[in-house]
């Protein structure tokens, strides 16, 4: 193996010694340590990936990424894990059984929430909409977005009366998507005077739903399902805020 | 994988697929969308997975399929045939210059990186993966790995060097200031 080999080997040889044990890597290191100049080569190669991976491990992730993550993926999860636990549970049953005179009294009310099969989860969009960061911007992606984007941003627009919504349009603009309890739900961040909303949008069944709003660590939502969509919006603003703009 | 366990491997990871995922797609929002994307799909799929020591390649590989997925075929695309053929070996900029600069700066310096050497670059520099398992993520061989290193790295250099110099020029030496006379 010539130096130029060794340095092309080497050049994989992680700053931090992980890769020490690598066999593929012995013969160069080997090399490196007879030979001065390879030497030296070596070690102003490690100590510049050292400095660099040093600056890339300071940057750090936007406040609240890790409780939307955890508060997404735990909707996302399929009933399977559910399933695993002991099916019989007299507690449980017990407590369901009394559940069931409490639901079948809200029943009626919750239904349009959940719009059927194959229909988004309302509440499950307005969960995680509560707890996505805010903080995580760097330009609305509604200007991303043509004719739709630019009528979310109009103020002019309230947006309970937003135009019929084509979601394999968003799709093919690239519009950022989620998944939520297995089902795609699209994400449009939007400014409307100096304030950040995000508006999530989900095919729903038919029928449509009175907006309902929700308040929880600063944020705030209202959901409702309009002309087959699930909606929700959300903002650090405050529920006034919302209203306003509805 | 009870949420204990999911919780931990958040915990465990998080930071450095955020860190992959800035790299790739250069954007802070985009970024959190990739990382939150990649543990939904764990959340869904992953946890069958019978090799848990296996978790984090895997959610590497899937947040950079991910972004391929995600990413328009436009001219952001960089295919290998269309990059300058490599270059000599470039001296590295010295180390206390890329320890003077600010993390933000050698973020930006690797994102102009080209991407198909961005990738295995970022995941070099972020130490999580051994090449071979960097190799598995990308879905090339090793080889491929070891030269897009070896070109990535020449690239940053020539960048952080560029960027280097223009730090360099906004300084005034204090012995230049005592010199200068009033006109």
């Amino acid at each position: 193996m010539n130096n130029e080999q060794a340095k092309f080997i080497l050049r994989a040889y992680r700053p931090g010694g992980h890769d020490a044990g690598d066999a593929t890597f012995g013969a160069a290191v080997e090399q490196a340590r007879r030979d001065p100049a390879l030497g030296v080569w070596f070690a102003r190669e490690q100590a510049f990936d050292a400095a660099v991976a040093a600056k890339v491990r300071t940057v750090a992730p936007p406040a609240g990424l890790r409780e939307a993550i955890l508060a997404g993926a735990c909707m996302s999860r399929p009933p399977a894990a559910e399933a695993a636990r002991p099916r019989w549970r007299p507690a449980v049953w017990l407590a369901m059984a009394a559940a069931v005179a409490v639901l079948l009294s809200v029943v009626s009310v919750r239904w349009f929430r959940n719009a059927g099969p194959g229909a988004a989860p309302l509440d499950a969009m307005a969960r995680f909409a509560l707890a996505d960061p805010l903080s995580a911007h760097t330009g609305p992606h509604a200007d991303k977005l043509g004719a739709f984007g630019a009528w979310l941003q109009n103020p002019a627009n309230a947006i309970s009366t937003m135009p019929d919504v084509d979601l394999a349009q968003l799709k093919a603009d690239d519009c950022r998507a989620v998944t939520i309890a297995g089902h795609e739900v699209f994400e449009i961040c939007f400014q409307r005077g100096g304030a950040w909303y995000h508006l999530y949008l989900a095919r729903a069944g038919g029928g449509s739903g009175a907006p309902a709003f929700e308040e929880q660590a600063g944020r705030s939502v209202v959901s409702w399902t309009s002309r087959g969509l699930a909606c929700v919006l959300m903002t650090g603003g405050g529920a006034d805020a919302l209203r306003h703009i509805l | 994988m009870g949420s204990d366990a999911f919780t931990q491997l958040v915990d465990a990871n998080y930071a450095p697929l955020y860190r992959f995922a800035l790299s790739l797609a250069r954007n802070q929002a985009d970024a959190s969308d990739l990382t939150q994307q990649t543990f939904f799909i764990w959340a869904t799929k992953g946890q069958s997975l019978r090799d848990a020591s296996k978790a984090k390649s895997w959610l590497f590989t899937t947040l950079y399929r991910e972004f391929l997925r995600g990413r328009r075929r436009d001219v952001r695309s960089t295919a290998l045939e269309d990059l300058p053929p490599d270059e000599a070996d470039p001296p590295a900029p010295a180390v206390d210059l890329v320890a003077a600069l600010d993390a933000e700066t050698v973020v930006a310096a690797l994102q102009e990186v080209d991407e198909v050497f961005r990738a295995p670059l970022t995941l070099f520099y972020l130490e999580e993966l051994s090449y071979q398992e960097i190799a598995a993520a990308l879905d090339v061989p090793i080889g491929t790995v070891m030269s897009r290193l070896s070109r990535g790295k020449t690239q940053l250099r020539a960048v952080l060097a560029r960027r280097g110099q223009g730090t360099r020029d906004n300084v005034v030496p204090f012995s230049t200031q005592q010199v200068r006379k009033a006109p």
